[in-house]
């Protein structure tokens, strides 16, 4: 793996490689946008994308029927569009069947039902594979969200999430039906589940129970991970979950591995509870032959560290054992958070050992499919920091070169961080070419990383070259403060920078420059300090210039600063000065 | 004669592909698109020469302004590699959409693989003044 390469959907071009990690993201997104832009097209003129003459034939690539073939209000157009996920048109045609007087079958209103259920009228939302009895694939959820456009904007603003309206079709549905089954009753329950009617998803509960019909796993695990939107305190919660979860062994359903998993977020919520519990719910899983999914340790690494109050556990290491050996597959839809979890957990508990058996393990099989690209940026962002604070020098650097920029793009605490390892280290010749980083990452405006590393350059005195470096870095510095580029307006001088920059310039004996910047202390309304003058005057010695000295003393009468006085006589000692320059 | 450039007052400028008249094709200059259609017993070369020039009028009309050199097509089983050459005239955002939006389109139109190969120049590159 190449390591100075971007990530490969990036094209190999310098002005088209991202620099950091805002603009990958910028990047990325536009590409997929015009990925978007040209599907748009490509639906909305179809005519001309239907000459099939290709060979061998590519089926992603042909043209996809998406409007109903059959016309005429009958119950196989109704099926037919429910197989297409039209769902305005679909509840339309089976107003018009009712009204026509045509009974219509209990499966197909069960289908219907589901339908209107997942996309919780009208809103079409992204979400992973659900075994429902008909597989609904992702694919036709693009479909339907060109198709239903309008029906969310007639809602007016919302908090996040998509709402069940009161009274919407599905609850419609589901009154005028002459007869109800446990699907009808189990597809609303989820339904109002997802879409955040916790309350009515219970009340239908009751109703169902009352009924005396069968519940099925997903309803449990749609209910179990509703609770803590029922219920406000912990203890009352875990109560309800252990309800629900009695009716579970009364009804004879047994539990599979998302029903686990909702008891787990569930537990995420309660607090002290949750640890207890944790572990008794883990040994069901192993009683029960589950499998334990990433999302089962993620809830679990929740729990033990991330909640208030938490004292020690050593339970990353026993989950990390479980990770390293497989290999995982998708299962439910939080295994995603798994690996940002346990970097965070790994970083607050500031073990790299942990932190570099989470990336083995990341490394194995399919594992790294679960992080996705911002992910990815704060995952690696994180290790880094980590390495910066534990490790060697020479291992931080080594990791530094390697990673950016394929893996990840430095942000300005990484940058901090390294700095002060550096420091640590005492390797400060190295800042000059991390200044040039900077630079290329497109740091070199911010006020906090130019302090940090104007600071460590100025605090002790250097060999030399390192000196000339640290001048050239500081030449740079300054013309960031002035130059101003084309909208950007010019950067304010802060005292400090000011005078870090003179010292610099004074230590290799850069008069003019030096100068240059003491004008600017004037300029912006700043003072500075003694350290400043005193190495001015070291500066103005060595290239015996004392008509500097002079103008130096005279700026710091005028100034005002109590350390005037100081100056005059050293400057009257060091220098041989003529009567006019007394 | 064909495809070449006549001599002015020396302020003209030239790049490497026009300087050259045709009959300088496999001895000092390459083809601009490549395929099999031409060899002997193969099939297809007319549709290959349409296809051609559609793809040139469609980069030329994606990119306003930036193409530095015409476009190359290489053809490798099934496979549309299209190498061009950029100005950066366009932020590198825009280029991408650019360039995402016509690899889409195009796959969708052929019903082939499309893959876009950019690199960027900084101005077009002159071969002589002519």
């Amino acid at each position: 793996q190449d390591p100075t390469a971007a990530h490969y959907m990036f094209q190999d071009d310098p002005y088209l490689m991202p620099r950091n990690s805002a603009n990958a993201r910028l990047l990325s997104l536009s590409k997929e946008s015009g990925r978007n832009a040209a599907k748009y097209i490509i639906k909305q003129f179809p005519q001309y994308f239907d000459k099939i003459l290709a060979e061998p034939n590519v089926p992603c690539l042909m043209p996809v029927t998406l409007t109903p073939q059959l016309e005429g209000v009958n119950e196989e157009a109704l099926r037919e569009r429910i197989n297409l996920r039209m769902v305005k048109a679909s509840v339309d045609l089976f107003d018009q069947l009712l009204q026509a007087g045509t009974p219509v079958s209990l499966e197909t209103t069960n289908s219907l039902l589901d339908l209107l259920c997942f996309y919780g009228d009208g809103e079409s939302v992204q979400e992973e594979q659900r075994e429902e009895k008909e597989d609904l694939e992702e694919s036709g959820v693009n479909a339907s969200e060109q198709k239903t456009p309008k029906r969310p904007l007639q809602r007016g603003p919302r908090s996040s999430g998509s709402r069940w309206r009161e009274n919407n079709d599905a609850e419609r549905i589901f009154k005028i039906m002459p007869e109800r089954n446990a699907h009808s009753y189990c597809t609303m329950i989820r339904g109002m589940a997802k879409h955040g009617a916790s309350a009515k998803a219970y009340d239908m509960y009751t109703e169902l129970l009352n009924e005396r019909h069968k519940v099925d796993v997903h309803t449990f695990n749609a209910l179990i991970a509703a609770v803590p939107f029922l219920k406000d305190k912990s203890p009352e919660r875990w109560e309800l979950v252990k309800v629900f979860l009695n009716h579970m062994v009364q009804q004879e359903v047994p539990p599979n591995l998302l029903t686990f998993n909702a008891v787990l977020k569930t537990l995420r919520r309660c607090g002290g509870i949750g640890r207890s519990m944790a572990i008794s719910v883990l040994k069901e899983m192993e009683a029960l032959k589950i499998e334990p999914s990433l999302a089962t340790y993620e809830h679990l690494l929740f729990i033990f560290y991330r909640a208030v109050d938490l004292g020690p556990s050593s339970i990353i290491s026993e989950v990390l054992e479980d990770v390293e050996k497989r290999s995982f597959t998708a299962q439910d839809p939080d295994d995603a958070n798994f690996f940002a979890t346990a970097m965070q957990v790994c970083c607050d508990l500031k073990d790299i050992k942990l932190a570099y058996r989470l990336n083995k393990a990341m490394e194995k099989g399919d594992n790294w499919k679960f992080l996705d690209m911002s992910q990815l940026n704060s995952y690696w962002s994180k290790f880094f920091s980590l390495l910066c604070m534990m490790e060697q020098i020479d291992v931080v650097l080594k990791w530094y070169r390697e990673m950016p920029p394929s893996l990840f793009y430095p942000s300005p605490k990484n940058i901090v961080d390294l700095l002060q390892a550096l420091d640590a280290a005492n390797h400060l010749e190295a800042i000059p070419s991390v200044w040039e980083d900077m630079k290329l990452l497109g740091f070199n405006r911010r006020q906090d990383l130019l302090e940090e590393i104007l600071s460590l350059m100025s605090r002790d005195t250097h060999p030399e070259e390192t000196q000339l470096a640290f001048a050239k870095c500081a030449e740079d510095i300054k013309n960031v403060h002035e130059q101003s580029w084309r909208e950007q307006a010019p950067l304010a001088w802060t005292g400090s920078a000011l005078g870090h920059v003179a010292v610099l310039f004074s230590r290799v004996g850069r008069t003019q420059d030096a100068w240059y910047v003491i004008e600017r202390f004037q300029q912006a309304n700043r003072i500075p300090t003694d350290r400043v003058m005193d190495e001015f005057l070291n500066c103005a010695k060595q290239t015996n210039s004392p008509d500097e000295a002079i103008k130096l003393v005279k700026l710091a009468v005028s100034l005002g600063l109590s350390s005037a006085h100081r100056l005059k006589s050293r400057a009257e000692k060091e220098f041989e000065l003529s009567e006019s320059q007394r | 004669r064909a495809a070449r450039v006549r001599v002015g007052k020396g302020d003209k400028p030239v790049t490497y592909e026009k300087a050259h008249p045709p009959h300088y094709i496999a001895h000092r200059k390459g083809w601009l698109s490549l395929h099999t259609g031409n060899l002997d017993g193969e099939l297809g070369a007319a549709e290959r020469t349409v296809e051609d020039v559609f793809l040139r009028k469609f980069f030329h009309g994606t990119f306003p302004g930036c193409l530095a050199d015409e476009v190359v097509l290489k053809r490798r089983a099934n496979a549309l590699v299209g190498c061009l050459l950029l100005l950066p005239h366009l932020a590198p955002a825009k280029l991408c959409f650019l360039v995402g939006y016509a690899e889409t389109l195009l796959s969708h139109l052929y019903k082939c693989p499309v893959r876009l190969e950019v690199q960027t120049v900084p101005a077009k590159v002159v071969y002589k003044w002519l």
